[in-house]
This record gives structure tokens, C-alpha cells and sequence, in this order.
């Protein structure tokens, strides 16, 4: 679903973001990039949405190459890949309702097709009773719910988080991950890029770490640091995972 | 993507009353820009209007020999009046001549004259005032004729000072365009800067460049639309303005030859309301391009 070959990024001011990375995510995975600030989380995301482009490498998006693909092509990559980022995005002066239903106006949705999916996709994120409230009147967490339902709405075949749970408490984050998960269960590949150690560790999904931008660890059902039952973080996986 | 144009229109209607302030600006600069615009291109096809005015009441004069026969007046005359180029000719006999040198020179000048000595003359309008120029020639030495004049060197002057000064009324047109322009889309910039974070979502949920352009177009058109129409209005009651202060008595002063004629006054109208649509929407087109490249 989802494959780095070998890519480098460096911005302007020479900070090299991400260093030769090599990754694999299959269909349905549930996915945590982890790592300290700077490792290079944020720039695979930015980049699995073509906001960035590497300087080296190739990258594959739900089946396609999106290194060459033409900028007209990039609102298309687009809507099969939903985002939820830190700060929600939610436009201010839009409801609940209208909020999600932009993500399916925008795409030229029919609005029959708008006035039914939008309410299921409120229901399965718990905000059909304040679908009529603007963002200001909502807490961080429902916000946060509010954004995962504009990415889903669409049904996309990928949903990327960055640092999804930064702004919320830890049992808001715990609410927010459960419903992730859920998502996940429909099929849709989940990657959160994350420092919320907590949170990967109660999980215990695939964790990919990341350091100055190379990935140090490939776990399959890791944490977020050391892992406790092993004593040592398991970087033999990630050769495991690089051979195969 | 299928374009809807009921999505377009909501969301139009929606961001000009949310951002109304904004708009009022954007309205309030085209407004105040084109109407200045308006008023120099008023002032340039005045001075066109003017210069044809004046041109139309050149005359040359054909001034007979006081000893010239009647056959020898009455030959010119045919002549004169079997000319293409010459719209109009009056006759003025020498008594005629003579009371008008009366009000004309100074008394020891004409105390010499007296009505047999004053030539008579043919006062003719060629259709147009180069041509007076060839008038002049085909009569100088005809039999019976004293001399032709016409005001040739006044009639250059005018000419020239005329055409400059349809050059600055263009100029300052232009440059006022120009900046009127920078302003516009300066307001129109500020306006959708305000709205990035609209325009960057709308992005990142697939929206393809031109479902974002269009309704950001649309509003831009209505703004240009809206202020065109005011500056259309400024400019209409300039001249209705400048109309009210020529003195309807004299014909010949500069006001009353300036004045423009109704499809004259449509057009330059016509002129400011298709300007303004045009920056408003391209403009908006222009000012959005590079919150696009997210």
C-alpha cells in the first residue's frame, strides 16, 4: 500500500529530514512512526501526501508512483489518503456537519451522497449529537474526532496521522486511538507518526523508529522505546524486514 | 470533477458576507481606482470630441480684387462650390467686408479703407482642415483673386497641442490602470491571504485547483462588478457635471466642444465595468496561485 525505495530528503538549509529509507506498509496495517523531534517523522507524511518532494528515491502511494506523477494528478493521490494532523484543521466559521461534508463537497460528491455518508461517519466517530456546533464549542478530543471524520468520510485507502494525540490528555488519546483502530478494522492502512510514548506501548502495533532520519527499528509489535520483555530494542527485525 | 455551480454560488454568496470588510475594500479600491480611470478617459474623448469641434469651423478665405469683375467672382464661385473637398462656402461682399474690418482693426488702420478699396470674399469650410492647404493653392493667382489665407500655423499648434494632450489624458489613464491594478490585487491578495488555512484544507482533502479557484473568481468578479458599477456611476455624473457648468449660450467654449454624446459616455462606461470584472476575476485568479502550490 504504501513503499519507500531508498529515500533521501534534504531541505534548503541542509538538514538532511529523511537518509536512504527503505519501508514497506502492506493493506489494512496499522503502522506507528516514532522518534525524537527532527527524526524525520513529519517529512514521510508530508511526503506520502506530495507536499514535499525527496531528493532521492521512490515512493509508492495505494499503488501508484508518485514521484512522477503530474501535479493535476495530486488532488486524486489526495482523496485516497485521509490526514489528521496535531492542530485538527477545522475550519472555524463551518459546523460539525459542514466541516466532514467539505471534504466530500470538494471532491464534487453528489449531495444526497454527502447527506448520508456524513451522519454515518459522525455516528462511528460518537459526534452525531453536535453536528450543528462549530469547532470553537468542542473539546480538543472531539475536534480531534471531528478531523478523523473528515479524513474517513471519503472511505480513503489510507489515513496518515501527525502527532494526532499531541494536544490531548492521556485518556482523550486513548479515545482517539480506539477509534483509529477502528477505522483500521475497516481495511483502511492507519500510520501515525507519534512521540505519545504511552500510547504505543498500550497498542503494541508495527513501530517503526526513526532517528536523525534512518529508520533504527522495525517492529512488529513493538513500543516505543526499549522493549521491557526483551530487555533491548529488537534492530535485528529491521534487517529481518530489509532481506525479506 | 464535476463542477457545481450551486456550490460555487453558496460559497460565494457565503465568503463575501463572512468577509465582508474585506470586501468592501476590494469594492471601495476598484470604485475609487476606475472611476479616476473613467474620468481620464472622459477627459481624453472630450478632447478628441473638442479638437473635431474645432477643426470643423476652420475656414480659408478667398479674397477677390476689389477691381475684379463680376464674371471673374462668379467663376471662383463655381469652382469653389464644385470642389469634394470643400464643405462650405458663404459669399460676403465688400460692404460686408468693410464693417467687419471696422470691428476688427484699430480706428488709424481703418480711417485708410473705405468700401470700394475692401475686398470682397468667399468664406469656405474645407471638410477638413489639411485640406485648406489645397484650396490655397488651386486659388493664389487665379484671375481676380487678391489672396487665399487660412490659419494654417494656428491650426498645427492646435493640432499638436491637442494630440499631446489626448496623450497625457491616455498616460494618466494608464497609469492609473496600473496602479489601480497593484491595489486591486493587493486587497484581493489580503483577502485570501486571510484565508489560507480554507484554501490549504480544501487542498489536503483532494480538491482540484480549479473547485478552489473558481469560487474565489466568482467573488472577485462580484467585487469588480460592484465597484465598476460605482466608478460607471462617478464618471456619469462627472459628465453630467461638466455639461451643467458649459454655458449653453456659447456654443464654441471648451466645455460645450468637449461634450460627449451618449454612446461616447456608454462606452467609456462600458469600458470601466469590463476593466473591473476583468481585474477582479483574473486578479483573484492571479492573487490565489501561489496559496495553491500546497
Amino acid at each position: 500500500m504504501i513503499r519507500f525505495d531508498n529515500v533521501t530528503k534534504a531541505y534548503k538549509n541542509g538538514t538532511v529530514a529523511v537518509r536512504n529509507i527503505s519501508l514497506d506498509i502492506q493493506k489494512g496495517e496499522f503502522v506507528f512512526l516514532v522518534g525524537p523531534s527532527g527524526s524525520g517523522k513529519t517529512t514521510c507524511i508530508r511526503m506520502l501526501l506530495r507536499e514535499e518532494l525527496p531528493d532521492r528515491g521512490r515512493i509508492w502511494v495505494a499503488g501508484r508512483e508518485i514521484i512522477h506523477m503530474p501535479k493535476w494528478r495530486v488532488p486524486y493521490l489526495r482523496r485516497n489518503v485521509g490526514c489528521v494532523f496535531q492542530d485538527f484543521r477545522l475550519l472555524p466559521n463551518k459546523t460539525v456537519f459542514q466541516n466532514v461534508a467539505f471534504a466530500l463537497e470538494v471532491i464534487g460528491r453528489p449531495k444526497n451522497v454527502v447527506e448520508t455518508q456524513v451522519p454515518q461517519v459522525l455516528e462511528l466517530v460518537g459526534l452525531a449529537k453536535k453536528r450543528d456546533n462549530l469547532p470553537s464549542e468542542l473539546s480538543g478530543g472531539e475536534q480531534q474526532r471531528v478531523a478523523i471524520a473528515r479524513a474517513f468520510v471519503n472511505r480513503p485507502l489510507i489515513l496518515l496521522a501527525d502527532e494526532p494525540t499531541g494536544n490531548l490528555d492521556p485518556a482523550t488519546s486513548q479515545g482517539i486511538m480506539r477509534l483509529l483502530d477502528r477505522i483500521n478494522r475497516t481495511g483502511t492502512t492507519v500510520v501515525i507518526a507519534t512521540h505519545d510514548a504511552a500510547l504505543v506501548d498500550w497498542m503494541r502495533r508495527r513501530v517503526v523508529e526513526l532517528d536523525q532520519g534512518t529508520v533504527v527499528r522495525d517492529q512488529a509489535r513493538g513500543v516505543y522505546g526499549i522493549d521491557a520483555s526483551t530487555g533491548s530494542v529488537p534492530r535485528t527485525e529491521v534487517a529481518a524486514r530489509r532481506t525479506s | 470533477m464535476p463542477l457545481s455551480a450551486d456550490y460555487i454560488a453558496r460559497e460565494t454568496a457565503t465568503n463575501l458576507w463572512r468577509n465582508r470588510l474585506m470586501t468592501i475594500a476590494a469594492v471601495l479600491t476598484v470604485a475609487v481606482s476606475l472611476a479616476l480611470v473613467g474620468a481620464a478617459l472622459l477627459l481624453k474623448q472630450g478632447a478628441a470630441n473638442a479638437e473635431v469641434d474645432w477643426q470643423r469651423g476652420t475656414q480659408v478665405t478667398v479674397w477677390m480684387r476689389p477691381t475684379s469683375s463680376v464674371s471673374e467672382a462668379s467663376a471662383v464661385k463655381s469652382e469653389l462650390t464644385q470642389l469634394p473637398y470643400v464643405h462650405a462656402c458663404g459669399y460676403r461682399t465688400q460692404l460686408d467686408d468693410y464693417h467687419e474690418a471696422g470691428k476688427l482693426l484699430p480706428s488709424s488702420e481703418f480711417s485708410a479703407l473705405t468700401a470700394k478699396t475692401t475686398p470682397a470674399s468667399y468664406r469656405c469650410t474645407p471638410n477638413q482642415p489639411q485640406e485648406a492647404q489645397a484650396v490655397i493653392d488651386r486659388f493664389s493667382g487665379q484671375p481676380g483673386v487678391l489672396k487665399v489665407t487660412a490659419p494654417l500655423p494656428e491650426i498645427h499648434t492646435m493640432e499638436e497641442t491637442i494630440t499631446v494632450l489626448q496623450w497625457v489624458f491616455v498616460a494618466v489613464a494608464l497609469v492609473l490602470l496600473l496602479s489601480a491594478g497593484v491595489l486591486i490585487l493587493n486587497t484581493i491578495r489580503m483577502a485570501i491571504f486571510a484565508r489560507r488555512r480554507e484554501v490549504s484544507v480544501m487542498k489536503l482533502v483532494g480538491a482540484t485547483n480549479w473547485f478552489i479557484r473558481l469560487p474565489f473568481m466568482s467573488e472577485g468578479l462580484i467585487q469588480g462588478l460592484i465597484g465598476s458599477l460605482v466608478a460607471a456611476s462617478v464618471v456619469f455624473g462627472l459628465h453630467e457635471l461638466l455639461n451643467g457648468l458649459a454655458n449653453p449660450n456659447d456654443p464654441g467654449s471648451v466645455l460645450a466642444q468637449m461634450r460627449l454624446s451618449g454612446w461616447e459616455l456608454f462606452g467609456t462606461d462600458a469600458v470601466v465595468i469590463v476593466i473591473g470584472v476583468l481585474i477582479g476575476s483574473v486578479g483573484s485568479a492571479i492573487a490565489i496561485r501561489r496559496f495553491l502550490d500546497v
